[in-house]
This record gives C-alpha cells, structure tokens and sequence, in this order.
C-alpha cells in the first residue's frame, strides 16, 4: 500500500514541476524586443483545460490533436498595431504538422521559416518539431510584416531540432496529390472540417486513429487513407462506414454517387482505404489499387 | 444506423431537411403544417455610404439605417416611438455584442443602439455592452431585455456565426455545445438568462467574412464591402437569409457551390427541433431597403 501512496505522492508533486519546466523551455523561445515591438505584459498560458478561455470554438480543433499547453505573447510598439504571438505545444512533431496541415493552402509559397510555413494578410504560421506557431498583426502594415517575420526566425532558430512527419504518409503515392490538400488528423471533426462525410462519426475516427486525407491532381478527387490500432477495429470501421454511406453498394465497395462521381473503399489489414469523387468507376478501381500496393 | 445518419449523399441528393427532420424524429406532415403558420419579417437594409475606402463607419448613415430598419419593422413613422414598442424605461438591457477581434461588432453600431434605448427611457445606467464578460455583467445578470448584435461571418466549427451563435457566451460551458458542429446551439436560447428576452437582432453585413480556413480563420481577403444589415425579431431568420447571401457570394467568388466548412446546420435546427425561429426562406418576408447593387438576394 505503502509504495502506491507514495507512487501518487510523487505524481502530485513531479506533475506541476514537469509542466511548469516545460513553460519556462517555452518561454525562453520568445524574444523581448523586435524591429521596436516590445514584449508588453506577461505571457499567457493556457492547456487543454483553459484553452476555451483564450478561444471559444476553436480551441476544439487543437483538442482533436494531442495539443498540451499555450504561450501567447503581445508586443507592441508606439503608432503601429499590435502583434500576437502564439506557441502551442502539440505534444509529438506529427501533430504539430497535423495542426499546421489542417489550416495550410492560404498561401502557394512557403515563408521559408520553421519545417514548413506559410505567410499571409498578416498572418504567419509554421511548424518545427512539437510546435506549430501562430505570428499575427492585428493590421498588416509594411513594418508589422517585418516584424512578424523576424518573431518567426526566432522562435524557429530557438527550436533546435526538425522533426518527423507522420509516418502514415509514407504510403502516398508520390506526385500524385496537390502539397496543400494534404491533411492530417485523428478525429471526425476534422475530417468533415475538409471533407464532409456525415454528421456520425461512421468511420469510428478517434484519438488513436492516424488519417490522412489528400487530393488527387488528376480528377480532383479525394483520397481517405485511415490507420486504426488493428485489423479488427479497420474491419468494423468499414462495415459501419458501408451501411451508412453506401448501403447499396456493399458487396461492391464502389458506388456511382448522386453528383455523376464514384466512391471507392476498402480494407488492407489495419488501413482502410477510400477514395471519393473519382471521374470514374476504372480511375476509382486503379487509386485505390496503388494505395493498396504500397501497403502490401 | 443509415436513417439517423446525414451523409454527403444527403446533401448531393438534397433531401436533408427531410432527412434531418426524420434524425429528429419529426413526423413530416406535422412538420409542415407547423411550418405553415410561422411568417416572420426581416429587414435587409444597406447604403453605399456606411463604409468608406478605407473601411471607417459612418455613424450618420449607420444611424438611418438602423432607424429606417426599426421604423419598417415595428410600422412606426418615428424611431424613437418603434423602440418604445419592445423596449421600456424600467428594462435593464443587455446589448450582446461580439468582440472577435478581425471582425468584432462595430463600436458605431453599437453607441447608436445604445443612443436608441437611453431615448426609449432607459437610464444609461441600466445598459450594458459586452460580450465574453457577460457571465459576470451585473447588467446581463440582471437584465430584461437583450439587443443582440454581431458580424456575419463564417466560422470554422459552426459552419457560420451568426445570431444564434452570439449567445454562447452566455453557456456556463460553451464546449457543451460544441459537438456536432455546434448543431443544438439553439438551446443557448433556453438559458435563463436569456430565455424570452431578446427584443431585437442585428446580424451586421459591413463586411462579411464569407471563407476562412482554419482556426484562425480570418482573411481579409474574404471579406467584401456588402455594407448592409440585417435587422428583426428572429434571430433564426436573420441567419438564415445571412446564410443564403453567403452561399451567393461563395457562388460568385469560387465559381461552384462550394459547401461550407462544416455545414451550418444548426440554423435548421434551431428552426426544426428547437423551435426558436424560421430558418425556411419561403417563410420569411425579406424586406429590401436602400442600395440595390449587387444585393445577391
């Protein structure tokens, strides 16, 4: 009994030190001054628990992620408009690129800051490692853009280590999807946030489920590529998603859909693979069978 | 599982006001008849004056809108004599604003609310403007009116923001309300502290944001100077023309009916399951004052 108690006590006390070191690491990736832009009162931080009170709504989107904690920091400078930066801990590098993947293609062009990044209208985002950065100025001005890109080199430089993309997009086909389609995700919400499948969570899509959702550059259509824990939960998620989707197609697996479309799926072990809006029945066939190969 | 399921293939098909009223349970002859006896006014109000180039507000012209709105809607000659129809001197109001910082509630809209109940006989004391603070707002806790006010915009979790939306500030837990894409917001409505107490809506049109991609979402880049305002009673009618008129301009913009991101269900439900309003536009009495160029609707 002894040992468990102590085992709690350890837990209670090591818990708070770990989070608070993991703050201050955080911190320290902030810079004071920039181009003017002075660092103006103390950063926030919010977790999983107080993010709602920085964000109402979209702080559902960074739970769906492995999201651990928030550091936002304001600057501002006499005369010009204030920037608001933001660093989100998303716990591992695939979710960090997970979040990053979910709000890109605002922009062609990369800002060339951090492991991928994109500037516009004022508004900077990046990732490197576990983090994914946020840089805005409430106006863009000529100086604000300087300002903010300058925040992001630094922040980026602070973060000394790249780290892995999802191991799950390994098995794209190469050159076949448009760069900005690409995204990646655990949950439904997500999922429906890019492409809307159903309002149910038909594809059982939860925390432990690694998915990836790409356009094809060819016909436009879509590819679900969705890895579950195990060959039992793909099976039940591709029963459930047929009767709910494509009930008139379920000794198939391929249906032509009301918008003159086809919709292909099916099952490699864990993977369960889908493709939606193909021009036709013999290019829907042919993409899921690529997948597939490279599963294999 | 299919019949409590909305699919895409809904959507293709358009069949989803029947299929959502089927997921409630709803019995569709009932359904209609219901739907028969709701008529509901809404006033579509713009001038090409209200912003200029360089996105100030006029607060003259914002002023004859909102006055030309209230007078139209409540058939009263003078403004100050419409407001007194739904507001009294002993009320204490709430004014719901929003205070999303890309796209907050214009301070102008604002002060000439405020200006309008303090001359329907409300002491400016007994007025409070706000919005995340509301829970906390003397004003709000104790009010018996509430004038609700906000931008059109389109949202990342709730498909739109709207009226509906501008009172989950007032949910003790807004993420309650978040599953499903937001779709039952219309029970914010219920809440006490607001149940019953909006007398007027204000859906603001300036500037509406009608694309963003994620969290962030804003882009300038998807607003444009459609300077006008939508005013009424029912704030599910209110959105729901607001809906339509984005719908049009992503039409116009992208060329293709590009769906919203998530859809913005919870307009139809706050209609069909809640019963807080119209959001059927064959059951909503639109009408178009002031500048006509490029109306959309």
């Amino acid at each position: 009994m002894l040992p468990i108690i102590l085992f709690i006590i350890t837990i209670y006390l090591v818990t708070p030190l770990m989070a608070e070191s993991t703050e201050n690491e955080m911190l320290k990736l902030l810079p004071n001054e920039i181009h003017g832009w002075k660092a103006h009162g103390k950063a926030k931080i919010y977790d999983r628990e107080t993010i709602y009170d920085y964000m109402d709504g979209a702080g559902e989107i960074y739970l769906t992620y492995e999201f651990k904690r928030l550091i936002v920091k304001r600057y501002t400078k006499a005369s010009e408009t204030e920037i608001i930066v933001e660093v989100f801990d998303m716990g591992s590098p695939e979710d960090a690129f997970g979040i990053f993947s979910h709000s890109h293609g605002r922009e062609t062009k990369s800002a060339g800051i951090g492991q991928d990044s994109e500037y516009k209208g004022g508004l900077l985002c990046f990732w490197k490692n576990k983090y994914f950065v946020c840089v805005r100025s409430e106006r863009e001005t000529p100086q604000a853009k300087k300002a903010v890109i300058a925040i992001g080199r630094v922040i980026s430089n602070a973060v000394k280590t790249e780290g892995e993309k999802p191991a799950v997009l390994n098995y794209l086909p190469e050159n076949a999807f448009s760069e900005k389609s690409l995204r990646y995700f655990h949950k439904y919400e997500i999922l429906n946030y890019h492409y809307f499948i159903a309002d149910k969570n038909i594809l059982n899509l939860d925390e432990n489920t690694n998915a990836v959702l790409a356009r094809y550059k060819d016909d436009k259509s879509y590819l679900l590529l969705v890895q579950y824990k195990n060959e039992t939960q793909s099976r039940e998620a591709l029963e459930s998603f047929v009767n709910a989707y494509m009930p008139d197609a379920i000794k198939t697996g391929i249906i032509h859909t009301e918008n003159g479309k086809w919709t292909a799926v099916t099952l490699q072990k864990k993977f369960l693979i889908i493709v939606f809006d193909a021009h036709d029945k013999a290019g829907a066939s042919s993409k899921i069978e690529s997948v597939r190969n490279r599963l294999r | 599982m299919k019949k409590n399921v909305i699919t895409r293939r809904d959507f293709l098909r358009g069949s989803v006001a029947t299929t959502l009223a089927v997921t409630m349970g709803l019995p569709l002859e009932i359904k209609a008849e219901e739907e028969a006896k709701k008529k509901t006014k809404v006033i579509l109000i713009r001038d090409a004056d209200v912003i200029d180039k360089r996105g100030n507000i006029n607060s003259k012209v914002i002023q004859r809108m909102l006055d030309k709105s209230v007078t139209t809607l409540f058939r009263k000659k003078d403004p100050v004599e419409a407001w007194k129809i739904f507001i009294k001197p002993d009320d204490i109001v709430g004014i719901k604003s929003n205070a999303w910082g890309p796209l907050p509630t214009p301070k102008e809209i604002e002060s000439v609310l405020k200006k309008r109940i303090i001359d329907a006989g409300v002491p400016e004391g007994n007025i409070g403007i706000d919005d995340r603070g509301v829970l906390k707002n003397r004003i709000f806790l104790n009010s018996t009116a509430l004038v609700n006010v906000r931008p059109l915009r389109t949202h990342h979790w709730s498909g739109v923001g709207g009226c509906i939306k501008n009172y989950i500030m007032f949910a003790p837990s807004p993420p309650f309300y978040h599953p499903d894409s937001c779709a039952n917001l219309a029970a914010v409505w219920k809440l006490p502290i607001v149940q019953d107490k909006t007398r007027l809506n204000v859906l603001v049109l300036l500037t509406p944001l009608f694309h963003g991609i994620g969290a962030h979402h804003f882009d300038s880049t998807y607003t444009w100077p459609y300077k006008g305002i939508l005013v009424g009673t029912d704030p599910v009618a209110l959105d729901a023309v607001g809906l339509k008129i984005l719908e049009l301009k992503r039409r116009a913009y992208f060329g293709e009916d590009v769906f919203l991101k998530p859809p913005a269900k919870h307009i139809a439900i706050a209609d069909i399951k809640h019963k807080l309003g119209t959001s059927d536009l064959k059951e909503i009495e639109l009408l178009k004052l002031g500048w006509m160029e490029e109306i959309l609707i």
